[in-house]
């Protein structure tokens, strides 16, 4: 098999299961709805809209102290 | 699973990098292990010809004009056989452009002759009426740096093995030798024979004694870079 | 400091706000230069004959695109970024004297830049290559202010209190990580001087690729500086200032994650576009085409995401200002990921490639939606980072229309300009010769190019204004408090 096969072959397959992949993470966030943190995907839009430096994170980071 | 890269910036970044490399790696590597052949007839630039390159570089000329002629009869028509790809294998960078605001000059060398560049330079739209390009007066004076146009001749031949003192295949089945001067007056000494062929076709004075006296204006080195392509 | 309540801190905000203001005015200015002397050649020796080397259309091309790209555009990612990434990290910079460091380190570098720019492109310094024009010494600095940023970024990201990383920073990532990439492959080249031990001028190099592999990797970077430099931090811009401005949430954070996932996949394949009947291999071309078209999906997943998170909230597009800019950025979003694809398709591309349709359809992209939302970022962060009310809203207005009319004027010129070139270049007549010879398809676009000039001078006339409206938001408007900063951005009369 020459260089341009086995491009084609892999770009076929990868391409394939990419699309797979893709599909399933839709599938997921739409069945699961909830991150693995149990909040509710659109909370993470609440980022933007509460910003200011004093309110309280959607998620804390744990690694870093509380002031 | 998915959510646990949004939290984690090193391996999501991995992961964008991945996504975006991707199409790199299987699109343009495997392009380049075949590398590309010249076609027969392709020379290595000579020494004035690649300082007119470089004339043609610093003032962007490839900002109007093209150098990529697509395989339609309107363009084969207008500007001659349609490009291949070796006949760009000693083109570093190409010069393809990306924009016609004046015409392909892919193969100007066939169809136009020093002294119509040398008027059109002076004055474009007194030779062609209607012309919106701008007049290129001050290569008359300015000086063609030959010393960095032979430090790339040098560069290329050793580091990409162009083969420059080489017999080439020509076209009619002859061969041809583009040959490197040893040293840097060598390189100088051959560029300026080039250039009184050029300058022999051409009317102003001022350059005509410039080359006389052993220097080169960039107009004399652009116009042998334009001459070259066909 | 310990009894003061902790701060966001702009410093660097504001030093990258000065530079957004400054550099846009100086590359549309040249833009506009540039297309009077496309309309009226005379305009090249403007400044007399001795200094027509540095006037001419030639010499300013690259500076015109560059410093829109690389000074008004970065800029104004690097300010927003100083701006956003606080705020949707919930970290101050303040609180590390490093990042603050980085931050002053990064601005001081990036103006060094920009006269190393600015200085070799006048003198014809250049590599040629279209955004990537800068010689090795300058592809160096580029890098060492790139990595530099990186640093400011991951060490931001490093110290965040919020662990989920909001979809803007996403996007901030992807463009850090995207240029970096195609800006140091695309500019692999050898010193000659180097290489040739110590011949020529110092700075020369010559590239690593030679022809068509060298136009491969320069459309491979010069599409996607598009992507990572036009797209996808303007992006980020987006997703946190609209819904910040209007006080709505996005409207499916669901589907900005698939839109980010899809658009990094996709966009890197469409280089091909720009070398559609080339001598690039077929397939590499075919696949260029149809990965463009396939693009259409995630640039409008997230450009409906945008228009959809008004949702019941349109009366805001009549009353701000500020969400007009927003919601014409994404319309025009909207319009130039369409327009692009149809470019790309093979049969169109014949006609569009090599003529001002193309011109056109960066500027719809450029004008309408990266500087339009550029701006619209700047006006919402002014009142917060200087803690004044904006200037003038009807200034505002003005402005708006002023340069929608200015962007109208120049696609649509552009449009009926590149559509005719294109036709004229290909038609034959009864005998089957050119019906036209070059000069003809040139004469014939003098009236487009005049209204193109007047449309870009409108908008620098609008840049104008913004900067006046800023300066004097900046130092003279009325003090805001805290508390009216929410969401809707206080506007004076």
């Amino acid at each position: 098999m020459d260089i341009a096969t086995l491009q084609a072959y892999g770009y076929f397959f990868l391409t394939g299961f990419l699309v797979v992949v893709l599909y399933a993470y839709i599938y997921h966030l739409y069945t699961r709805r909830k991150s693995n943190a149990g909040i509710d995907y659109e909370e993470y839009s609440n980022i933007a809209l509460d910003d200011d430096i004093s309110a309280t994170p959607i998620e804390k980071n744990e690694k870093r102290e509380v002031q | 699973m998915f959510h646990w890269l949004e939290k984690n910036p090193f391996f999501f970044a991995v992961a964008v990098f991945l996504t975006i490399a991707f199409a790199g790696l299987v699109e343009i590597l495997p392009n380049f292990a075949q590398q590309s052949q010249p076609t027969v007839g392709t020379k290595p630039y000579s020494t004035l010809e690649l300082a007119g390159r470089h004339v043609y570089i610093k003032n962007s000329c490839n900002a109007c004009h093209s150098q990529l002629v697509r395989p339609f009869k309107a363009e084969t028509d207008r500007y001659g056989h349609y490009s291949m790809s070796g006949e760009y294998a000693y083109d570093r960078p190409f010069l393809w452009g990306s924009k016609r605001t004046g015409p392909d000059l892919m193969r100007v060398g066939n169809y136009r002759t020093t002294d119509w560049h040398e008027n059109h330079m002076k004055d474009p739209a007194g030779v062609v009426p209607g012309s919106i390009m701008p007049a290129y007066r001050w290569m008359f004076t300015n000086l063609a740096d030959i010393d960095t146009a032979y430090a790339e001749q040098i560069t290329v031949k050793n580091v990409f093995a162009v083969p420059y003192n080489k017999p080439l295949p020509m076209k009619d089945g002859s061969k041809e030798v583009v040959k490197l001067a040893d040293s840097l007056s060598g390189a100088h000494a051959s560029a300026l024979a080039e250039a009184k062929l050029v300058v022999a076709d051409m009317n102003d004075k001022n350059v005509k004694e410039m080359v006389n006296n052993g220097q080169i204006p960039e107009i004399v080195a652009i116009i042998a870079y334009m001459n070259s392509l066909k | 400091m310990e009894d003061r309540p902790l701060e966001y801190d702009y410093t660097i905000a504001k030093l990258f706000m000065y530079s957004t203001i400054v550099l846009g005015i100086v590359g549309m200015l040249v833009g506009v230069i540039l297309a009077w002397e496309m309309a009226f050649p005379a305009v090249n020796t403007m400044l007399g004959e001795g200094l027509a080397e540095y006037t001419n259309f030639s010499r300013l091309r690259p500076l015109h695109t560059d410093a829109v790209i690389f000074g008004f555009t970065l800029s104004g990612i690097w300010a927003t970024w100083y701006y956003v990434g606080q705020r949707v990290l919930k970290v101050s910079m303040a609180e590390s004297p490093f990042l603050m460091f980085l931050g002053k380190l990064h601005f001081t570098l990036y103006m060094v830049g920009v006269v190393l720019i600015v200085g070799s492109l006048l003198m014809g310094i250049t590599t040629s290559k279209e955004y990537a024009e800068f010689e090795w010494p300058i592809d160096i600095a580029i890098v060492i202010i790139w990595v530099i940023w990186g640093m400011g970024l991951f060490g931001l990201i490093g110290i965040r209190r919020e662990k989920s990383l909001y979809i803007s920073i996403w996007y901030y990532i992807a463009t850090f990580l995207g240029i970096a990439m195609l800006y140091i492959f695309n500019n692999l080249a050898i010193p000659t001087y180097f290489a040739s031990d110590g011949i020529g001028a110092w700075y020369h190099s010559v590239s690593m690729y030679s022809g068509t592999n060298d136009a491969i990797v320069q459309w491979w970077y010069g599409h996607n500086a598009v992507a990572f430099g036009f797209t996808v931090p303007i992006v980020a811009m987006i997703y946190y200032f609209l819904p910040k401005e209007s006080g709505q949430a996005v409207y499916s954070y669901k589907l900005s994650i698939l839109s980010f996932w899809g658009l990094m996949f996709v966009y890197i394949w469409a280089g091909g576009h720009h070398l559609l009947f080339s001598t690039v291999p077929d397939w590499m071309q075919t696949m260029g085409s149809v990965f463009s078209i396939v693009l259409i999906l995630p640039s409008w997943g997230s450009a409906i995401n945008m228009l959809l998170t008004m949702k019941g909230e349109w009366q805001q597009v009549a009353e701000s200002p500020l969400i007009k800019f927003m919601i014409l950025a994404s319309t025009f979003y909207l319009f130039s990921t369409l327009e692009g694809p149809i470019q790309a398709i093979k049969s169109v591309n014949a006609l569009a490639h090599f003529t001002d349709w193309i011109v056109g359809h960066v500027h719809d992209g450029v004008l309408g939606w990266v500087a339009f939302m550029i701006m619209a970022a700047l006006f919402h962060m002014a009142p917060r980072v200087f803690k004044r009310k904006i200037y003038s809203k009807s200034l505002m207005n003005t402005q708006f229309w002023i340069q929608t009319l200015g962007v109208i004027l120049y696609f649509t010129s552009m449009w009926i300009a590149g559509i005719t070139q294109g036709m004229m270049w290909r038609a034959h007549d009864e005998f089957g010769n050119l019906a036209y010879s070059f000069i003809d398809t040139v004469t014939v676009l003098h009236p487009y190019y005049t209204i193109r000039a007047v449309g870009g001078t409108l908008y620098l006339v609008g840049m104008f204004i913004f900067a006046y409206n800023m300066f004097k938001t900046m130092t003279s408007s009325e003090r805001v408090d805290e508390s009216e900063l929410q969401n809707a951005t206080p506007m004076g009369a």
